[in-house]
């Protein structure tokens, strides 16, 4: 099977470029942050002055703090809910359920500038106004449609004889979806739960019409900075976010099994 | 549901949850501001709190709409806003901003006679904005490109600029710089098609449409423009502030000008820190430390304008008389010419796709 | 879908409330009445917030017809949503397979992770690095001059292209990632028997790995061609003078002019698209394999 072998290796080589290539911007912005020039300017003058003026930044690491708080939260609530909806829509048969699914279309496909206003609009209406709870709100039902359709495509590789035999062996269907099923759709739920993050953590237009002066988020205030006096200090926070994401991630990868191995 | 009914409800839903929205508390100063503009700079912000004991808090927006829309959806929120005089009519049409008591405000004497008359700002004989700063939309030049600085605004058309030409991203903006270059009065614009044709054949010269100071300076850093249109403060604090090769031009044919104001809105929690932080902002203290630490357009304040240094760029170009006759200062325009004009710019932009 | 037959049952409604009503409870209230409302509103010829008399109209969705300019963008926006997809399909989809059926443990586990986290950085700084290395002077120009022996002038910022390559650097872990999830779950006896019954490597990448990872393909390509025909920001920023798109007329109503009614109607108009392509495209899709 030399062919196999030569193909397997391309493949590898294969995937190294494809990583090269997402990664070829955050090189850049992580460059960039111990760059002189606020604007990209080259030739590459080595500092570390906009660490440390990131120190002195309370406003930005404070929304950093939120958008990680906003992001986690959202990603647990997400997955969650998510979940047990993509359960629902999978394992029964009801009247409107293309529409349940259908439904899921308009948080992706409507300009978030117009869900933001939305929101906005909407939010005053009821009485929960802006601020961080609002952005929650708002980013949960953003992210959740992601997860669902993501833990829905992992679903529909599940076998359901697998839960009837379960079923047929005297399990309930509590047992069935924890010992079964969860296991088996694992892959999908961590898939989700990682975009359910992203969508939230870089998350801009609604948060920026949710939040208020003294709670913002992390892409509000890069958003607004670009206004005026863009500034590395936002590569700075970006690159230690993704060093400490990325050791973090492959811990996880190191200790844990996610990846639906057999 | 009527509509007077559907008013109604929206009126008091706005007014019932203003309670639930942020409460100014009085010894705080809202102010909503563009960011880094003034007045969310650190050490005035010390220097005001230090002063009155009052808090600053900012908040900012980026487009005059979103302004407009942030005083309407927060009622009572904001102590003090910046708007563009040409939008000021509008807020207080729409009763979103309060007549300023201009005797509490120790500077107000000192603004120049033909910004604080100015009858975009004072309505029924009383003040709702105090003129604060004022600058151009004029041409900014690549100084690598050029050995010596252009004069006429037909530079943006030559052929050898072509593909290294920046225009903003604004209808208004791009109209009204359409209509100086064809010599018409930009706030009665009575040929809008020689508008369009000129326009029309500046669109191949450009290679792309700036939204923010930023992107002009990333890409003047990185020699990628010869010249376009920008901001007279922007162009200087381009230069002085982040040493890039960038230089104004106020061409021949003329500049569009406009004035900032700051007004109270309607409902604010602390009119007196409000009106304390407004007569801060042009005193002629702050506005020297605001050129030189950070770079500014020029001051309504006449003397924080002979503040400043005889050569400094806001005193000796920018108070010539000789500009003085070439600039035009935008009124406000009505919200049908601003569709009309978006229509124009969308189609302009569509074309050269 | 035939995995649904073996619960489907009367009364599932009953069964499978309280397991959606959580998810789509907090959908209806944060997405689906504050867009309701904005329904309303683009059937108004003005808001009632700005203050002015308003009246009922469809004058805003007719405007849509009315001016040749929002069919072209729209059709212009389509396209863009197509290519981009296609391009991710073809770039991720062989990524997918590999990360499936290559890769093996911990090493499978970490580039599964590190196919996300480009992902959890700020879109904008992302474009901005993209300008670096798509401009004239940037890194692909001076790269390529280092390596090739004659002299070429890159210069892709600003251009259609390079609003593709932003594009596709933001979406195609979406497809890598859905297309893994139905890939990894192909049993690899499958692949293994349809060889050592002597089809090829094509007839059983046709035959039996396409048409098993269907789902996860349907899904990317949604995940990618909906929100790409709706975008504006990377468009704006890459594309320069060409990147005018539905989305930027759309933006221009809320940002430019106070006319949200307008913006609402052609942003309900570019959804009504959307979901008539999604509604032909996934019979087809399926019928396909």
């Amino acid at each position: 099977m030399a062919t196999t072998r030569i193909l397997e290796w391309l493949g590898r080589i294969y995937v190294w470029l494809l990583l090269a290539f997402l990664y070829l911007p955050i090189i850049i912005m992580a460059l960039m942050s111990f760059n002189a020039s606020p604007f990209y300017q080259l030739p590459f003058e080595w500092t570390t002055d906009w660490y440390a003026s990131l120190w002195q930044n309370d406003q930005l690491i404070s929304a950093t703090w939120n958008s990680l708080k906003i992001a986690v939260i959202t990603t647990i609530i997400c997955v969650v809910l998510g979940t047990a909806a993509s359960l629902a829509l999978y394992r029964y048969e009801f009247r409107g359920k293309k529409l349940l699914q259908a439904l899921l279309f308009p948080p992706i496909a409507i300009p978030w500038l117009i869900t933001g206003t939305a929101m906005l609009i909407f939010f005053f209406g009821i009485g929960i106004g802006r601020g961080l709870f609002a952005i929650l709100l708002g980013h949960v039902a953003l992210a959740l449609p992601y997860v669902i359709v993501v833990v829905s495509a992992r679903l529909q590789t599940f076998a359901p004889e697998l839960e009837e035999a379960a079923r047929s062996l005297g399990a309930n269907q509590w047992l069935v979806t924890n010992r079964v099923t969860l296991p088996w759709i694992m892959p999908g739920v961590i898939a989700g739960g990682l975009f359910a993050f992203a969508v939230s953590f870089d998350q801009f237009v609604v948060s920026y019409f949710l939040s208020t002066p003294g709670q913002t988020t992390l892409p509000v205030e890069i958003y607004a900075a670009i206004r005026k006096g863009f500034t590395p200090e936002i590569n700075a926070v970006s690159t230690i976010i993704i060093v400490v994401s990325m050791a973090l991630m492959l811990l996880t990868a190191r200790f844990f099994k996610f990846g639906g191995e057999k | 549901m009527r509509m007077p009914d559907l008013t109604a409800l929206l009126t008091a839903t706005a007014v019932f949850t203003s309670a639930f929205a942020f409460t100014a508390q009085a010894g705080e100063v809202h102010v909503l501001n563009w960011k880094g503009y003034g007045a969310d700079e650190p050490w005035a912000i010390a220097a005001f709190e230090k002063a009155t004991g009052d808090k600053v808090i900012n908040d900012f927006f980026n487009s005059e709409q979103e302004m407009l829309t942030k005083l309407r959806t927060n009622p009572g929120l904001y102590d003090v806003v910046m708007i563009n005089a040409a939008f000021n009519d509008q807020a207080m049409s729409e009763k979103l901003i309060q007549p300023i008591d201009v005797s509490k405000l120790a500077n107000y004497a000192d603004i120049s006679k033909d910004k604080a008359g100015s009858p975009m700002l004072d309505h029924d004989g009383k003040v709702y904005g105090v003129p604060w700063v004022w600058g151009l939309t004029a041409l900014a030049i690549n100084e690598k490109s050029f050995d010596k600085p252009p004069t006429s605004i037909a530079e943006m058309w030559d052929p050898a600029h072509k593909g290294r030409v920046v225009i903003r991203d604004d209808a208004v903006e791009a109209v009204q710089f359409g209509a100086i270059a064809t010599g018409q009065n930009i706030n009665d614009i009575k040929d809008m098609d020689a508008v369009k044709t000129k326009l029309t054949s500046l669109m191949p010269q450009i290679k792309t449409f700036w939204s923010s100071e930023n992107d002009w300076n990333q890409m003047v850093a990185s020699n990628q423009i010869d010249i376009g249109t920008y901001w007279s403060g922007s162009a200087d604090r381009a230069k002085t502030h982040f040493k890039l090769p960038v230089s104004l031009v106020i061409p021949q044919e003329g500049a569009v000008a406009w004035l900032d104001a700051f007004s109270i809105p309607v409902g604010s929690k602390n009119v007196a820190g409000a009106e304390a932080f407004i007569n801060y902002m042009i005193d002629p203290k702050f506005y020297v430390e605001w050129v030189t630490k950070v770079g500014a357009p020029v001051s309504a304040n006449t003397k924080a304008v002979e503040a400043l240094p005889e050569d400094a760029f806001n005193r000796k170009v920018m108070g010539s008389p000789d500009v003085a006759k070439r600039i035009q200062f935008q009124a406000p325009i009505t919200d049908a010419q601003r569709e009309a004009y978006l229509a124009l710019w969308q189609q302009l932009k569509v074309d050269v796709k | 879908m035939a995995a649904q037959s073996a619960t489907a049952s009367r009364g599932g409604l009953r069964k499978a409330l309280p397991l959606m009503a959580p998810a789509y409870l907090w959908l209806t209230v944060a997405i689906f009445l504050p867009l309701s409302a904005m329904v309303f509103f683009s059937f108004m010829t003005d808001l009632p917030l700005s203050g002015k008399p308003w009246a009922f109209t469809l004058g805003n969705y007719a405007a849509f017809f009315s001016q040749s300019l929002y069919l072209t963008l729209l059709l212009a926006s389509l396209r863009l949503g197509l290519e981009v997809t296609l391009w991710c399909v073809v770039i991720g989809y062989p990524a997918a397979y590999v990360l499936a059926k290559v890769l093996k443990g911990r090493s499978r586990e970490a580039i599964f992770l590190l196919v996300i986290l480009p992902f959890w950085s700020n879109g904008l700084v992302r474009i901005f690095s993209w300008a670096m290395v798509l401009r004239e002077g940037g890194i692909l120009d001076t790269a390529l001059n280092a390596v090739l022996p004659f002299k070429i002038n890159i210069d892709l910022m600003y251009s259609y292209p390079a609003v593709i390559i932003g594009l596709v650097h933001s979406y195609v872990p979406y497809m890598v990632l859905t297309c893994y999830l139905t890939l990894q779950a192909i049993d690899d006896s499958l692949i293994e028997a349809g060889r050592s019954l002597g089809a090829s490597r094509l007839q059983v990448l046709k035959r039996v790995i396409i048409p098993l990872s269907m789902p996860g393909l349907v899904a990317g390509a949604a995940l990618i061609f909906v929100p790409v025909v709706g975008s504006f920001m990377e468009p704006r920023i890459l594309g320069g003078r060409t990147g005018t798109f539905y989305g930027t007329v759309i933006e221009d109503q809320f940002v430019a002019v106070f006319n949200w009614p307008l913006g609402a109607a052609l942003s309900f108009i570019l959804l009504a698209v959307v979901l008539v392509i999604l509604a032909i495209a996934s019979p087809v899709l399926r019928r396909a394999t």
